[in-house]
């Protein structure tokens, strides 16, 4: 396993940023002023206790928010420049870009070969069936999975095993070439081989997509990010190089969490 | 005063009270079972009876001139096929306007709608719709299509419209009930990879909800398959001797057809009306079949 990720820092230019971000459900807020920078080549973590606001504030940035009745986002999010909120952007361009991979593995009840096609096709990214082949085949070979069902691409989707269908559903979201991958605490539901098998395909996947990722793990969060942001109650707390926040953190609410005195 | 569990005498299962104990949860799990048995043999029987008696009466009856023939003054000549036809172009009227309509609506009030004071209103009065008598049904069908819209009379036109308000309801309630039943997380991951509202509805959750839109939808064409009253109401009692050639033709319909016969003097209309409530069956049972090959066939597990 490769645990040296947190020492490898780059600079790179933000791919996303997010400025005062201010999310409410009804009345309640659940995101209060959150300011982070996405960066290219550095995996974003997003820890925190249970109820922190850190999932809330995963979803604003492919405005997944928009389809829960009450969600209001307040703040400035742009990606390459555009503001993802503002009334010229397409919301379902928008996801294409920015693509999500949930808590629960949630393939399709189609074939493992239709669950990678889908995305292509519905955005007519190919032209022909071989395009599409190769494609299917890219991803699946990108999540780690094409040596497991090279032969069963017919079979459902819904019958591999949690971590393969995990790893599906990462390679479905890569199928449509987005340029950032959301992660929602994407091995909560996976044993520990299966999880130790998607932070490789993390690792793997560094550089040709930003990715956010949303962990309750701490150690997790330690070997696969580089960039991490510690939200408590709806606030950002602290974000910084990864390492720093593990070995050195500046507030002591981070100190306390991280060393497992609450959350 | 309270005991700490340790200090607790541990219970000696064989006690006389435990016995006892057992013994009436035994006869308790008995009775329940046999009360169970029982309600299950009383339906059985009635059905059974009701079948039994229908076949013994009516199934000399039924011969190629008889599911060929129309209504005839004379029984020997009465046959089944006017109003088995009647039936067929009413249904096929109903489920024409019923079903794509009350899909839309299912789909419009579970995906798209607002939730707010009005979306719970006309969830309201569709529940309420499912639950109005049939006659009053009838009773619009008269004033509304026949006596301000001057459509036909006895059509199957009519017929069809006024059954199709009736299914209308049933089909709202089972399409919203199955598309309901269709996990979140599937319009999340469809959505999360950029599909539209209407992608995400046409790709994912029409096909996984249609196996229950389609049960829904054939017992609601199974009910208005042996609706009577509304269409009594709109002139579908006619005595009709020729099979009706479209939607606009006078006609009438398979349980209109046992009604009529069985109010005939002549007794040789009971043979009749006993091979009509055959006919009437097997067709009831034919469309319950079909609805569960389709809810077999279409079915997927998530």
């Amino acid at each position: 396993m490769n645990t040296i990720a947190a020492q490898d820092v780059e600079i790179s230019v933000p791919k996303m940023t997010a400025r005062d971000v201010n999310v409410f459900y009804g009345q309640k807020q659940a995101v209060n002023k959150v300011s982070i920078d996405v960066e290219m080549d550095n995996v974003t973590a997003l820890i925190g206790p249970s109820g922190c606001g850190k999932s809330t504030f995963l979803r604003t940035l492919n405005r997944m928010n928009d389809t829960v009745p009450g969600a209001r986002v307040e703040g400035k999010i742009v990606l390459d420049g555009e503001d993802i909120y503002s009334s010229q952007m397409d919301v379902v361009q928008l996801r294409g870009r920015v693509g999500m991979v949930f808590q629960k593995p949630n393939p399709f009840p189609k074939s493992i070969y239709d669950n990678i096609a889908y995305g292509p096709r519905i955005h007519g990214l190919t032209k022909s069936k071989g395009e599409l082949d190769n494609i299917v085949e890219e991803s699946l070979r990108a999540a780690g999975l094409w040596e497991e069902v090279k032969d069963r691409l017919k079979e459902s989707g819904t019958a591999l095993s949690g971590g393969q269908q995990q790893r599906l559903c990462i390679g479905r979201a890569i199928a449509v070439h987005p340029e950032v991958v959301l992660m929602d605490e994407p091995c909560s539901a996976l044993d520990p081989i299966a999880t130790a098998r998607i932070e490789e395909l993390i690792h793997e996947l560094r550089g040709r997509y930003a990715i956010v990722i949303v962990t309750h793990n701490m150690q997790q969060a330690a070997r696969v990010s580089q960039r991490t942001a510690f939200f408590h109650m709806g606030n950002l707390i602290e974000y910084g190089v990864t390492s720093d926040i593990f070995t050195n953190p500046r507030e002591q609410q981070t100190r306390d969490y991280i060393t497992g005195r609450f959350g | 005063m309270s005991r700490s569990l340790s200090q607790r005498t541990p219970t000696d299962w064989s006690s006389p009270e435990q016995v006892r104990q057992r013994g009436r949860r035994n006869l308790g799990e008995r009775m329940f079972a046999l009360a169970g048995m029982l309600a299950v043999i009383a339906a059985m029987a009635c059905l059974i009876l009701l079948l039994g008696s229908m076949l013994y009466k009516g199934i000399g009856g039924i011969d190629l001139k008889f599911l060929t023939g129309s209504d005839a003054t004379d029984a020997a000549e009465a046959g089944i096929w006017g109003a088995a036809k009647g039936s067929l172009l009413t249904m096929a009227v109903t489920l024409g306007l019923s079903f794509p309509v009350g899909v839309l609506t299912a789909l419009y009030l579970e995906e798209y709608a607002p939730k707010n004071r009005w979306t719970d209103i006309i969830e309201v009065s569709i529940n309420n719709l499912a639950a109005v008598p049939s006659i009053i049904f009838g009773l619009l069908g008269l004033a509304v299509f026949l006596n301000f819209m001057h459509l036909p009379r006895s059509a199957p036109l009519v017929g069809g419209i006024t059954l199709a308000l009736m299914t209308f309801p049933v089909i709202v309630i089972a399409g919203r009930n199955a598309i309901k039943a269709v996990p979140p997380s599937i319009r999340d991951a469809a959505l999360g990879i950029g599909a539209s509202p209407v992608q995400v509805v046409f790709h994912h959750v029409l096909p996984l909800a249609l196996p229950g839109i389609l049960t829904g939808t054939i017992i609601g064409m199974a009910r208005a398959l042996g609706e009577t009253a509304p269409l009594l109401m709109i002139g579908m009692r006619a005595f009709i001797p020729t099979p009706p050639n479209g939607i606009l033709d006078s006609a009438t319909v398979l349980p209109v057809q046992i009604f009529l016969w069985s109010d005939e003097i002549d007794t040789a209309f009971i043979e009749r009306t006993s091979a009509a409530i055959i006919v009437l069956l097997v067709i009831l049972l034919g469309m319950n079949g079909i609805a569960i090959y389709l809810r077999n066939r279409l079915e997927k597990r998530w």
